[in-house]
């Protein structure tokens, strides 16, 4: 009964500090209508700057990051809470989110993957990703012993007492004061506080303000048991945070708090009772996300609704002229042929990179036409490639099938599970389907991708290449042609029947409802699609180092693919095939002594690009590139006073439409 | 034998009985006007038919089939087209695809395989819905707006490539839901005229739910009156006017409107 007790007194400590995060998420959405899936990079990046500030130099020892102020815990704490934090906020508010007002619910989620991204690469870049022990705020000890032998730890007690604190402290604010009253007008009706005189703009920059805080607050808490990780912490946090949320909806803020304190008390209590016992551990770690599937599920209509109908894109920098079918066929051509030398024109490692970003290619090519044909959302896109990779590994092992017919199979075992979610799909919208998608991606990784038997452990399981296809050059013909083939399908996906089908529930699904469009057939059929094609880019990506592991396949890979795929132009198939070649010649360029500073900066600028494109141009870096080459026929054609026998020139512009 | 017959339909959102016991009934080639004073259930018995609401009780039966159970895309492949009084356009497609997709949903037998592959057959299939949009592009005299967003297009226009588009599925029975709304009086009498024209000229069965009196008057053969959700009155535009019940429910205070109404005089 004692150790019953504990659990429950634990639970509640852990409990409290998710609670607490939760709150402050919700605070934000319902005031700026933004779900933040960055919140637990941004509680990285403020808990690294608090380690900074606190830490200790060694002499001999190189540590990155660290300032040697040696600030005592409590005043850095009260710094980086207080001060570090809302000034984040309110800056990302001002200049990020406000500008995206307006903007379906789906461009503002993206817009946060973006700050992932950013605030895990800022991470990178100062700290050097390095696992850092944070000191805890609490002396260590125990704080009483319960009868019967049981004890209650010091810092579990203090954790429990400053979330307590912080929560009356915002309950109080909220209820009694008078920027509480109009928060509380805001979170309950945005557009009629706004339309009673409440500055909405200057509510919800507060919100953001506190909403950072909190997960500072989260991250400077959590971090002395949890270890101060770039890889554990952000994940982490976003799944506490947001099981936690999605309980009440993300609708109301009490609900928000009762769901954090339930999913710590779950969680202790399957740590204390069920752990290590084979399939349910890892059920213990996919805990929050499974509670967000079911969530999820069982919403209520209304809910489930929210963001569908609204049209993906609502502006976009329109191209005034467009280059002519045949140039820009041409175009395509010309570059593909080059691409087609590159082994013969460049040294091996270039050509081996060539070949990585043929491999992003087809993996951005999945969520073209998911996202910028279809309007819909995966976080998941790596579930595919690992359900793929590994299911053509054990066909090649224990079946004995040849490579070329398992690689086929493979990734066609991938297809059910995104038949699934587009099926899913047809109930969930927007915002609620992203989270679906993400609790997807960890779900598959902590049940079957973290299992031993299924990915082979830490070093992986062998998946050779196929037969004739060994040698480095000849493979990268083999991802040539595969991205030439699912290039070809991508366009004519686009341009046919079913690129306008999927494009008319894109922008009404009423509308395409009423001419008698299966919406249902149609939206599993391109997630089966993209979930092949996905897989197969999981295929191909094992080949690089002819084994299949777990680390390719990590959740938050995904949400760096949807970064790099919108900064590149995630409406086109030129735009994945610029975004891949990007991606896999990146680790090339850094390779450069003078170019060597971008192996640091990768993450931080794909996620601060992904994010600038979303406010300056959502066609993204392709889009730019059309305009060019818009631009420059246009200049040609006025020079040439529009004599039409002489050959166009070339745009900028690579790849196909 | 009708078109539509809706049996004795109720349809209740807990405890508000938003449509009572409604029978209505489209003859073929009938032009039926539903109408009654706002909030008198019209658009959820029109959701109701159409199948984006499924009714508490009662029956939805086209052509002699019961769809009461069928979603709203199933009774549109059977051969129900409509419109929507909050538009909902394919906003960021040209004027010609939001035309184009209609056309295939009804016509076209290509195979996504096909499609994809892009084999031959698609070519010719594309080539013959093309046509129909092409055809119903220049009978709604929407040529010069080809190539446009829909979205770009104003009201007025908008409305009638809303209706173009249910008329590339070749549907039995038309279904508009206040037409005339974001109309000024201008754009609502060139619309009705070529709704006559699509009645008449096409035969098209059509049942239209609109507030706009002047419209319903002058274009419907027989209207069914709403009110409370309770059908009060059923006849022609004439005798609907004169009805006392219909006078005091719903034309009460506006007499002087239904007297200056182009059916009176």
């Amino acid at each position: 009964m004692q150790i019953f007790i504990r659990t429950l007194i634990l639970g509640i400590a852990s409990g409290s500090v998710y609670a607490l995060a939760s709150t402050g998420l919700v605070l934000t959405y319902k005031t700026s209508g933004v779900l933040n899936f960055g919140y637990g990079a941004i509680a990285l990046f403020t808990t690294y700057i608090h380690w900074s500030l606190t830490c200790v130099r060694t002499p001999g020892i190189t540590t990155s990051g660290c300032i040697g102020t040696h600030l005592p815990v409590w005043l850095s704490a009260l710094i980086v809470v207080l001060i570090v934090a809302p000034i984040i906020g309110v800056f990302l508010e001002r200049q990020l989110f406000r500008p995206l007002e307006g903007q379906p619910q789906i461009i503002s989620v993206i817009a946060t993957v973006g700050l992932f991204v950013l605030f895990r690469g800022i991470a990178q870049l100062i700290w050097k990703g390095e696992t850092k022990s944070v000191p805890s705020l609490f002396p260590s000890g125990v704080a009483f012993h319960l009868p019967g032998g049981a004890t209650i730890p010091k810092d579990s007690l203090g954790i429990l007492i400053v979330a307590i604190v912080a929560a009356l402290g915002l309950g109080a604010a909220l209820r009694w004061t008078r920027i509480g009253v109009a928060f509380r007008a805001v979170v309950s009706n945005r557009s009629v506080a706004g339309l009673m005189g409440i500055n909405t703009g200057y509510v919800s920059g507060l919100a953001w303000a506190l909403g950072t805080s909190f997960a500072a607050l989260m991250g400077i808490l959590l971090a002395p048991t949890l270890l101060l990780d770039p890889n554990l912490l952000p994940p982490f946090i976003i799944a506490f945070v947001l099981g936690a949320a999605v309980i009440g909806y993300m609708r109301s803020l009490p609900l928000a708090y009762a769901g954090g304190i339930f999913i710590g008390i779950a969680q202790a209590i399957f740590v204390q009772y069920i752990r290590s016992q084979g399939i349910l551990g890892r059920i213990s770690d996919s805990l929050p996300f499974i509670m967000i599937t079911l969530a999820v599920i069982f919403a209520p209509r209304a809910l489930r609704q929210a963001g569908a109908g609204a049209s993906f894109i609502v502006r976009s920098r329109e191209i005034t002229q467009r280059v002519s079918k045949n140039t820009r066929g041409l175009v395509a051509v010309v570059f593909f042929a080059f691409l087609a030398l590159v082994p013969i024109l460049f040294s091996g490692s270039w050509r081996d990179s060539v070949y990585q970003g043929f491999v992003y290619a087809i993996i951005f090519i999945s969520l073209v036409i998911l996202t910028g044909y279809s309007g819909q959302i995966s976080f998941g896109q790596t579930a595919f490639m690992g359900i793929a990779a590994f299911t053509t590994a054990h066909l090649v092992q224990g079946a004995h099938l040849p490579m070329w017919i398992a690689m086929v199979l493979g990734p066609l075992a991938a297809v059910p599970a995104g038949n699934l979610i587009g099926f899913i799909a047809v109930r969930v919208h927007g915002l609620y389907l992203a989270l679906m998608t993400l609790a997807f991606a960890f779900m598959a990784d902590s049940l079957f991708f973290q299992n031993p038997t299924i990915s082979g452990g830490e070093g992986g399981i062998a998946l050779k290449r196929p037969a004739g296809f060994h040698s480095p050059t000849a493979l990268f013909y083999l991802g040539f042609v595969f991205l030439i083939v699912f290039a070809i399908i991508a366009v004519n996906l686009r341009t046919g029947r079913t690129g306008r089908v999927l494009a008319s529930m894109r922008d009404s699904e009423t509308g395409s409802r009423s001419l008698g469009i299966p919406v249902t057939k149609y939206k599993v059929l391109i997630f089966g699609l993209s979930a092949f094609i996905a897989g197969m880019g999981g295929v191909l990506l094992s080949f690089i180092l002819e084994q299949a592991g777990n680390r390719s396949f990590m959740p938050f890979l995904a949400l760096i693919y949807i970064a790099v795929a919108v900064l590149s132009g995630i409406f086109s198939v030129g735009g994945a095939i610029v975004g891949g070649l990007l991606y896999g010649i990146y680790g090339q360029l850094s390779g450069y002594q003078l170019l060597s500073w971008l192996n640091n900066w990768q993450l931080v600028l794909f996620g601060l690009g992904c994010t600038l494109a979303l406010v300056q141009n959502p066609e993204g870096m392709f889009g730019e590139l059309r305009r060019a080459g818009a631009a420059i026929t246009r200049l040609y054609e006025r020079r040439a006073g529009r004599s039409s026998g002489r050959p166009e020139p070339l745009p900028v512009a690579g790849g196909q439409e | 034998m009708s078109v539509l017959l809706s049996q004795g339909v109720t349809i209740r959102f807990g405890g508000l009985t938003a449509v009572d016991d409604a029978t209505i009934e489209v003859p073929e080639g009938g032009f039926i006007g539903l109408i009654g004073p706002n909030g008198a259930g019209k658009t959820t018995m029109f959701n109701a038919i159409s199948g984006f609401l499924s009714p508490t009780r009662g029956r939805i039966m086209f052509e002699g089939r019961d769809v009461t159970s069928m979603g709203p895309s199933a009774r549109a492949r059977l051969g129900m087209g409509r419109t929507f009084q909050k538009l909902e356009l394919f906003g960021r497609m040209s004027v010609f695809d939001n035309l184009m997709v209609a056309a295939e949903s009804a016509e076209s037998k290509l195979d996504i395989v096909s499609d994809i592959l892009s084999l031959p057959r698609r070519h010719s299939e594309e080539t013959r819905c093309a046509r129909i949009a092409e055809d119903m592009l220049q009978a709604l005299d929407l040529g010069w707006a080809r190539d446009r967003r829909a979205a770009e297009l104003p009201v007025g226009h908008a409305r009638i490539l809303e209706l173009g588009r249910a008329l590339c599925t070749k549907p039995k029975l038309m279904l508009l839901d206040e037409p005339s709304s974001g109309l000024d009086s201008e754009e609502t009498r060139a619309f009705g005229k070529l709704l006559k024209r699509v009645n008449e000229e096409m035969g098209m069965s059509i049942l239209l739910v609109e507030h706009d009196m002047d419209l319903v008057m002058d274009v419907c053969k027989s209207l069914y009156v709403l009110d409370f959700g309770r059908l009060i009155a059923q006849g022609t535009p004439k005798e609907i006017v004169k009805d006392p019940a219909v006078r005091a429910a719903y034309l009460g205070e506006e007499d002087d409107e239904a007297a200056a109404s182009p059916a009176e005089r």
